[in-house]
């Protein structure tokens, strides 16, 4: 049962939001370094102290290591939910609007490990390190993680004919997105010739259809709307989120392409949100793989089930080789998961906030004042966020 | 003779073991493929749960399924974790099976004695086992000329 009940549209705010950038390389730093590189950062930029904080969100590290590296004197809430980073940032604002807290700080560090890069088993320092351990351990005969998303892309293939062009679309507007991103990892473009030749991993998937594992991280201020008015940049209103799960989240057992969290991610914010794909002039569709992007502009319905190829080629900025959907609403327009870095949704929502403030450089999107994130994948990831300037 | 939790732990190195799933494994070992259903309204469901998601009856009784079904998805593995007997370089197929006994219910395994093209969505397949560092596991071979 989807509730349409809503108190907290537009009472909390995002005031601030700091990246490091990404680097698609075991550098000899800590995942710590770069969180708190970031949280450092972001308070700066939002003319806050230590004693100002008295939440902390974030993913690794825990925020005890956060708050003890800051020196942040007391703090009256803080949690480490799992990825992707819409559910630190519904944890954040859910904390200001009931109060448990007035300022969080939130934090996401990409780091290469080895549940995401091979390569980073040359690291002795990483070799242990992180989530995943379960992942790592499964027989080869199972469809959990990452795997998932390959099986469902041979389902779609199956319904709708192969659409491996279509999925390089995705790949290829994202890198020539990032190419106007300095932060972003991946900034050389890339041609269907190329897309169509790179190493294949798990059919049907290959290397350009997976996230780049990176080293990185963005924070985050989230404090009430009133509150981020007297900060030094505008506010960022949180006008819905959500996170979406259906009772068949396991990848083997989801029902099908038609029935999974995206839908439900869809009907809670059309539920709640004041405006929809029809009102946003900004679209972040995640795209840690292909076929979620894919799959995310045929469930939000900006085309119907299997339509996604015919609308990527229909919305394609020839001059620019990427996606300009109505030749004027940017996707992704820092190059996503897959050139800027694999940042498991961080690197969306601080795109959307920079993109809002007027803040994103020679990337910003004119006069934009509203955002659609739908972040995460099909099982039990999926999430989205509505966010607009007054 | 029952095997001990211990000797199911030695049997299957490696495997998530625990109360809700242990007697699928035992199943295993006698070349038997068990699935929870439910002892009051006879719904199946997969992985183990503790209750029954239909009715919430805790009365779950692992059952042994035929192990005849359709192939619902498909990866070929270029590369993945070390197991013996895997060969990535083929590459390595994974498929996920939905059993006849009820829709949307399926399991992961492989398919063995096939060549890659012919492992295709919508193939009809059956049971088999191999063993694997001297433990049995289900893996499907393809039924001869059928598609569903």
């Amino acid at each position: 049962m989807i509730s349409s009940r809503h108190p907290l549209k537009d009472q909390v705010a995002i005031a601030g939001a700091y990246t490091t950038g990404f680097t698609a390389a075991n550098t000899p730093r800590s995942q710590a370094s770069y969180a708190v590189e970031a949280c450092i950062n972001v308070l700066r930029e939002c003319g806050l102290t230590a004693a100002d904080v008295d939440g902390i969100v974030g993913s690794s590290p825990e925020a005890q290591v956060v708050q003890s590296s800051l020196g942040i004197p007391a703090i009256t809430y803080f949690s480490n939910p799992l990825i992707p980073f819409v559910n630190q940032l519904a944890a954040a604002v859910s904390a200001v609007y009931s109060g448990l807290c007035d300022v969080v700080l939130a934090y996401h560090a990409a780091y290469r490990l080895p549940w995401n890069t091979g390569a980073a088993f040359k690291d002795p320092f990483r070799r242990g390190g992180g989530m995943g351990a379960a992942m790592l351990a499964q027989p080869p005969e199972s469809i959990f993680g990452a795997v998932g998303y390959t099986a469902w892309a041979s389902r779609y293939y199956h319904e709708f004919g192969d659409s491996r062009d279509a999925f390089g679309r995705i790949a290829i507007s994202d890198r020539s997105y990032a190419a106007d991103n300095p932060g972003a990892a991946m900034r050389t473009p890339i041609t269907m010739d190329d897309y169509l030749a790179a190493r294949m991993i798990r059919w049907p998937l290959c290397l350009l259809d997976m996230d780049v594992a990176v080293d990185g991280a963005d924070a985050f201020v989230i404090t009430t709307a009133d509150r981020a008015k007297h900060m030094p940049f505008k506010p960022v209103l949180v006008n819905a989120i959500t996170v979406g799960m259906t009772r068949h989240a396991e990848e083997d057992q989801t029902p099908s392409l038609r029935d999974h969290g995206q839908h439900v991610v869809v009907e809670s914010l059309k539920a709640r949100a004041d405006f929809w794909i029809d009102g946003t002039d900004i679209y972040f569709p995640y795209d840690g793989f292909t076929p979620i992007a894919l799959n995310w502009f045929e469930n939000a319905g900006w085309c119907g089930p299997g339509e996604g190829r015919a609308f990527l080629e229909s919305n394609w900025d020839r001059e620019r080789n990427r996606i300009l959907i109505d030749g004027r609403i940017p996707v992704n327009p820092h190059g996503g998961a897959l050139s800027e870095g694999g940042t498991q949704g961080s690197g969306h929502i601080r795109e959307a906030v920079l993109q809002l403030q007027g803040r994103a450089g020679v990337r910003q999107t004119p006069g934009a004042r509203t955002a659609l994130i739908t972040a995460g994948g099909f099982f039990f990831n999926a999430q989205g966020v509505a966010l607009r300037t007054d | 003779m029952t095997v001990t939790n211990e000797e199911l732990v030695a049997q299957f190195p490696g495997r998530p073991i625990s109360y809700d799933n242990a007697d699928h494994y035992r199943g295993w070992l006698d070349h038997r493929l068990l699935l929870n259903r439910c002892g009051e309204c006879a719904t199946w469901h997969e992985p183990p749960r503790p209750s029954c998601p239909n009715c919430w009856s805790m009365n779950v009784v692992p059952t042994q399924v035929a192990g005849s079904g359709t192939i619902h998805l498909v990866v070929f593995l270029h590369q993945g974790p070390a197991a013996t007997g895997v060969d990535y370089s083929t590459p390595y197929p994974v498929v996920t099976v939905e059993l006849d006994e009820q829709p949307n219910l399926r399991i992961t395994s492989t398919v063995i004695g096939a060549s890659n093209d012919e492992i295709t969505i919508s193939k009809r397949v059956s049971l088999s086992w191999q063993l694997r560092d001297g433990a049995p596991m289900p893996v499907f071979t393809l039924d001869s000329g059928s598609e569903q």
